[in-house]
């Protein structure tokens, strides 16, 4: 049988069951984040003093809900939820998210009560996420269960998988107020008595609202399972994965070198190469790789160009290029140096990478990286662009809306911008680029972090 | 029943945590991956009958499923060049021996200048994976290895050929021939088939694998079973 998730991410109707007025509640931020997310399904509330809660009717116990609500999310002690899906089941509810901590992440009593539950879900055949997770976000349908204060969550076309709460809550609230891209679906899978990490990535392998996959994990339930979907999967889209934590491991045999040699590291390392995932080592990285992708194609390879305003800067980031993000600075087609030679001064050889200041100090700021930007986009020999911007009161503030014009003239290639400038002007243009569809990393190293991270999801693509 | 088979079969039927070097290797040969010649033996008589056999410069280890770290124990002798050597080194090995009536294994002296390994270890969570890496003392010194779970394909495979630091070494090197990337390939590929087809297989050490010209050949080998199952 193929199970769907199609009423966790699509539920025509919702039942939160433990909601309360009660302020700075859980069961009450629930009803917060429904309501800002505009969810245009049914809802209905239940809560054993009834009444009413934001003018809705509060059902005094599950028994009294209609029959064939799609989804229920529970906010109860972790003591009650056993009973509780019980209850669903009877009124014909399929798809449960379980908020409540207290199981086996905390003690013999709380495995106990998790085993109970593994038990219910399989007498009573409902699907269930959790639980100790905020569930699921699926901005298409308008829909939160997170219990976390959000807001409107912003629409876009990154997924994640993360092993519990933690990207529906404090990372969505950073996601949504201090970046400018959006998400499709968010899942925090938590303590997985049913739905696991294998289940949601078939969702979003196959889902026409999820174009990149991130993946924050410290354990897989169904590893060879998840490893042949994403095998599958990064064909066609890209899956970014930071693995958290170390799995169990130690029980291999005594007495052989491979053996010896098999750690958990290296052996997820290969796991996670032969099913074309990238790994990634840094938590920003789940959120600056997923901006860049949500602005900007995959690039097409791992050849850059960048400018910046110093000669130091075209040193080291040439040296860690090489060293250490597998991206190539080439040499760049005749035309194009040529190009760079004419904005320049005659004193000082053009190339790649490109030194923008001589031709800054007799052109200005903005004819410089406006007139670099573009002899290296139109190199052959370039796959992405990383202007590093000088912006401080004295040297001039160009208007930056050339950047804007020049991503959309070159829509195949990535251009990241950075900078090395005054805060105030890294804001600006942060909120001036950013909207109109240009990334930017506040630390000069970081376009190029991201570069090779996608770079190496393009070579997985590429292998077919 | 294949060979495979009756060697596990013999080895589970006698309660053994392991298959003996000659066991271990007439396994990997079964699957494909190239061995040394090698004969057993009981006594001195028959260990040079097989010396004149496969012809000398030849290696003589004690050949007993009770028996590992051959070499620490003084229970291996390389590059015999004659029978007197060989009559020395058989006494030698005899009164070491932990074991009463062990076996000898006599083997052609493979000479090649670079040691490889490959393995294959069942993790708890990915099921059978294949090792690659740089062999002989320099898998414990460097530890630079690579693995993907098994099955392997045949770009899985190449891909963790060009993943070591030292893939260098594959090349032509030092006046030696670039090593036979595709023998390797089916190496790594056969280990894989090994670990998916015997669960009661818990690891395997192919170290070293010498490359002999251009041609990776399996020079020692050790089976690890699962004893839980």
């Amino acid at each position: 049988m193929i199970r769907k998730l199609d009423s966790f991410f699509e539920p025509r109707s919702v039942t939160v069951i433990g909601a309360t007025s009660g302020r700075h509640k859980p069961g009450n931020d629930i009803l917060l984040n429904i309501a800002a997310n505009g969810y245009s399904g049914e809802l209905y509330l239940v809560n054993p003093k009834g009444g009413e809660i934001m003018g809705k009717k509060v059902h005094c116990s599950i028994g009294d809900l209609p029959e064939g609500i799609d989804l229920a999310v529970i906010i109860l002690p972790a003591i009650q939820n056993p009973q509780a899906i019980r209850e669903c089941a009877v009124r014909g509810i399929n798809a449960i998210v379980l908020a409540a901590g207290g199981f086996s992440e905390v003690d013999e009593e709380g495995r106990l009560l998790q085993a109970e539950l593994e038990a219910v879900v399989k007498e009573t055949g409902v699907r269930v996420i959790g639980p100790n997770t905020s569930g699921v976000t699926s901005t298409p349908f308008n829909f939160t269960s997170s219990f976390f204060p959000l807001g409107r969550i912003p629409r876009g076309h990154i997924s994640y998988i993360a092993q519990t709460g933690n990207f529906a809550t404090h990372t969505m609230r950073y996601i949504a107020t201090g970046e400018h891209y959006g998400v499709a679906r968010v899942v925090g899978i938590g303590n997985k008595v049913d739905v696991d990490e294998s289940d949601v990535l078939e969702y979003y392998a196959t889902d026409p609202e999820t174009e990149a996959i991130f993946v924050y994990l410290e354990s897989l339930k169904s590893p060879r399972r998840f490893l042949e979907t994403a095998r599958e999967t990064t064909r066609r889209k890209p899956i970014i994965m930071l693995k958290g934590g170390s799995t169990e491991g130690g029980s291999h045999a005594a007495g052989a070198h491979t053996a010896a040699l098999a750690s958990d590291d290296r052996i997820i390392d290969g796991a996670l190469k032969q099913a074309g995932i990238a790994r990634i080592y840094k938590y920003s990285h789940l959120i600056l790789a997923a901006k860049a992708l949500s602005a900007m194609p995959l690039p097409k390879g791992n050849r850059v160009s960048f400018l910046a305003p110093s000669g130091a800067m075209l040193v080291a980031m040439t040296d860690m290029c090489q060293k250490y993000w597998n991206l190539k600075v080439p040499a760049l087609e005749e035309s194009g140096r040529r190009r760079l030679q004419e904005i320049s001064p005659p004193y000082i050889r053009m190339r790649n990478p490109v030194d923008i200041w001589p031709s800054a100090i007799v052109h200005g700021i903005e004819f410089a990286y406006r007139e670099g930007m573009e002899a290296v986009l139109k190199d052959s020999h370039i796959d992405a662009v990383v202007p590093i911007l000088m912006i401080t009161d004295e040297t001039g503030v160009p208007d930056l809306q050339f950047i804007v014009d020049l991503a959309r003239r070159y829509p195949e290639k990535p251009i990241y911008a950075t900078f090395s400038a005054e805060k105030k002007h890294m804001e600006a243009a942060k909120a001036f680029l950013e909207p109109r569809g240009v990334p930017t990393f506040p630390m000069i190293e970081e376009p190029f972090e991201v570069l090779s991270v996608l770079a190496q999801c393009r070579k997985y693509m590429d292998r077919g | 029943m294949t060979e495979t088979e009756m060697i596990l079969n013999a080895a589970r039927e006698q309660n053994r945590k392991t298959l003996s070097e000659f066991e271990s290797a007439r396994l990997l040969a079964a699957f494909g991956i190239p061995t040394v010649k090698g004969i057993l033996a009981q006594n001195l008589e028959e260990v040079k009958k097989a010396a004149e056999g496969i012809g000398y410069p030849v290696v003589l280890k004690l050949c007993s499923p009770e028996v590992s770290h051959k070499t620490e124990s003084g229970l291996v002798a390389l590059d015999l060049r004659d029978e007197a050597d060989l009559e020395l080194a058989f006494r030698r090995i005899n009164g070491s021996s932990p074991v009463k009536d062990a076996d000898y294994l006599v083997q052609e002296m493979v000479k090649g200048g670079r040691e490889l390994v490959v393995g294959m270890v069942r993790d708890p969570q990915f099921g059978p994976c294949v090792m690659f890496g740089l062999g002989g003392i320099f898998t414990e010194v460097l530890g630079d290895v690579t693995f993907r779970p098994a099955p392997l394909d045949e770009s899985d495979a190449m891909e963790m050929l060009m993943e070591i630091r030292g893939n260098k070494i594959l090349g032509a090197v030092r006046g030696m021939e670039a090593v036979d990337l595709d023998s390797l390939v089916q190496c790594l590929m056969a280990m894989g088939k090994i670990g998916t087809a015997h669960e009661e297989i818990q690891a395997i050490d192919v170290n070293p694998l010498i490359v002999k010209g251009s041609s990776p050949v399996a020079v020692d080998a050790l089976v690890i079973l699962n004893t839980s199952s």
